[in-house]
């Protein structure tokens, strides 16, 4: 873990609010773990906004690091302001990662919000190792998409509005994808409601599952004590030291 | 060279620029990048008699140049504590300060104690009067001097190493309160505590931290703990630590000036757990560039218009 000034390879728009920034950091490619593991960025030198932004790993690829992030405030609208060649102060590696035990399992890989870039970096990771597996991405509407809806090629898009893939949440696609599939394991990110939802569902069908959870933190490495998440013993995880992945069963959105 | 040496009580201090309670754990688990060496002195996390898990999330959100804050003095307990951290402590390279929290007299007393007893590592003892998010103690105790002066009084019947009191700002006189505890035989003074504050989602219709109010800090802060630390000053003899949005070495001269004798870094250390040995490099240069000798000719040395 270190504090790196980053060098900005790229920073672009891939969907509507949706944008992927890769920078350069071989000291936080060295140490990087894999999916589910995050960095905190501080898009400005400023103290209009003294808090780093937590955002998680979608690809490392040598010593280049890609982050996606949604654009929905300040903070992340400076980001987009940023260019190739720029610098950015980037505290990582963070947290975790998923446990990837796939011998035994069946993966469905589900995004939703935000959640999108441990979901993608899990998905290289698996393609890379030849394990065929599901995903299935949740948004609002078609333009907040940036994968095609191919379910010949197990690429589920769930859409609230019905304009892309099908007309409802990931709940609604999962349904659908769990008829074809022998020993399904989950691995998802995405905001808490999403989460909720899907605890649930899964429960009753006892289906087991990772969550890569989301939350506001300040330090990102258990100082702050700041993104405490209930765990299930009337105490609290820390999303970025504890997690951000935890086995479903461990974690608490009530 | 500039003289940054820093004397509280009869504690000296490699300098001022101290990290504040609740921005660096108990100072034992830190990143290997983060370099403790250059540090006057930690301050840990506020123990408690009892370990807390601290408040139901959200517990944190930013605010324009700020943040608000209630966690709930979640900590692993005093026994736990002196089992598991305290050994620690002969391996860290800075002087330590344990922030205690109680829920009534008895159980600081209660805390102080067991500290005592196996106190070699550290300097001395930060009482945290002034926690808002808690339901007791807390800050019940730090608004009222009497109150204030019966704790302190008493703690200090149990300890010869240093007594430093963290005031809130959640007051109508500061100085009262400080006077009240500088009575009960305080070696010093930290203020401020956070600011009582409040934020509010307006999509959900619901506070942006669980309990609706909370500790505001960061660089939102500073001009409100100038103010106390100033006032402050003028009442009391006992060295007072600056708290309060501290973010580079001109924040630092500020306190000084306004009468502290040293420092305590606290949310800056969330962006860069490095903040105050940073700030410590910009504080020399500044001292070196002015032909400042010695740190300590700032102290108080403001210049008022009348």
């Amino acid at each position: 873990m270190i504090i790196s000034k980053s060098e900005i390879i790229e920073n672009k728009q891939i969907a509507e609010g949706i944008w992927q920034m890769i920078f350069k950091s071989s000291e936080i490619a060295d140490d990087y773990l894999g999916a589910g593991q995050f960095v905190s960025v501080l898009a400005n030198s400023n103290w209009e906004h003294p808090i780093r932004r937590p955002m998680s790993i979608a690809e490392v690829n040598d010593d280049k690091i890609s982050i996606i992030y949604k654009v929905f405030g300040s903070v992340t609208q400076t980001l987009t302001q940023l260019k190739s060649n720029d610098c950015i102060d980037v505290l990582g590696p963070l947290g975790n990662t998923f446990n990837v035990d796939f011998d035994k399992y069946c993966p469905i890989l589900i995004g939703g919000g935000i959640g999108l870039s441990p979901i993608l970096n899990l998905s290289q990771y698996l393609t890379q190792k030849k394990i065929v597996f599901t995903t299935i991405i949740g948004a609002k509407s078609a333009n907040e998409h940036f994968l095609q809806h191919n379910p010949n090629n197990f690429i589920f898009l769930s859409t609230d509005d019905g304009s892309v893939g099908i007309h409802g949440t990931i709940i609604d696609a999962l349904n659908i994808v769990l008829k074809n599939t022998d020993n399904p394991k989950v691995f998802a990110c995405g905001p808490g409601p999403m989460l909720f939802s899907l605890q649930n569902m899964l429960k009753d069908q006892s289906i087991p599952a990772q969550f890569s959870v989301e939350s506001y933190m300040a330090c990102g490495i258990g100082l702050c004590q700041g993104c405490a998440i209930p765990n299930n013993n009337n105490g609290y995880h820390l999303v970025c030291k504890d997690g951000p992945v935890f086995d479903a069963t461990e974690v608490s959105f009530d | 060279m500039t003289n940054l040496t820093c004397k509280i009580g009869s504690v000296e201090f490699r300098n001022p620029i101290f990290t504040a309670s609740g921005t660096y754990g108990y100072g034992n688990d830190l990143p290997e990048f983060v370099d403790v060496s250059k540090l006057g002195a930690i301050l840990t996390k506020s123990i408690t008699y009892e370990k807390r898990a601290g408040n139901p999330p959200p517990r944190i959100v930013e605010t324009p140049s700020g943040m608000l804050n209630s966690i709930g003095l979640a900590n692993i307990g005093v026994k736990k504590f002196i089992k598991e951290v305290m050994p620690l402590y002969q391996n860290i390279d800075t002087k330590i300060i344990v922030n205690i929290a109680g829920s009534t007299n008895e159980e600081y007393i209660k805390v102080l104690k067991e500290l005592e007893a196996v106190s070699a590592d550290i300097v001395g003892y930060e009482i945290n009067v002034s926690c808002p998010n808690v339901e007791h103690g807390g800050m019940e105790l730090g608004v009222n001097a009497i109150l204030s002066n019966i704790l302190i009084s008493e703690l200090r019947k149990h300890t010869e190493k240093l007594l430093i009191v963290k005031l809130t700002p959640n007051v109508t006189d500061i100085t009262k309160i400080a006077k009240a505890v500088e009575d009960a035989g305080a070696d010093a003074i930290s203020a401020i505590n956070t600011v009582v504050g409040m934020g509010i989602d307006i999509e959900k219709r619901k506070p942006t931290i669980y309990k609706t109010f909370a500790g505001l800090s960061g660089p939102a802060i500073k001009p409100i703990a100038l103010a106390m630390v100033h006032k402050i000053s003028k009442i009391i003899s006992i060295p007072i630590i600056g708290i309060g949005g501290i973010v580079n070495s001109k924040d630092v001269v500020e306190f000084l000036l306004a009468g502290a004798t040293a420092v305590q870094i606290g949310t800056a250390n969330f962006r860069n757990l490095n903040a105050g040995t940073i700030i410590l490099d910009e504080l020399n240069n500044y001292l070196n560039e002015n032909e400042i000798f010695n740190y300590s000719e700032l102290i108080g040395k403001l210049n008022l218009y009348e």
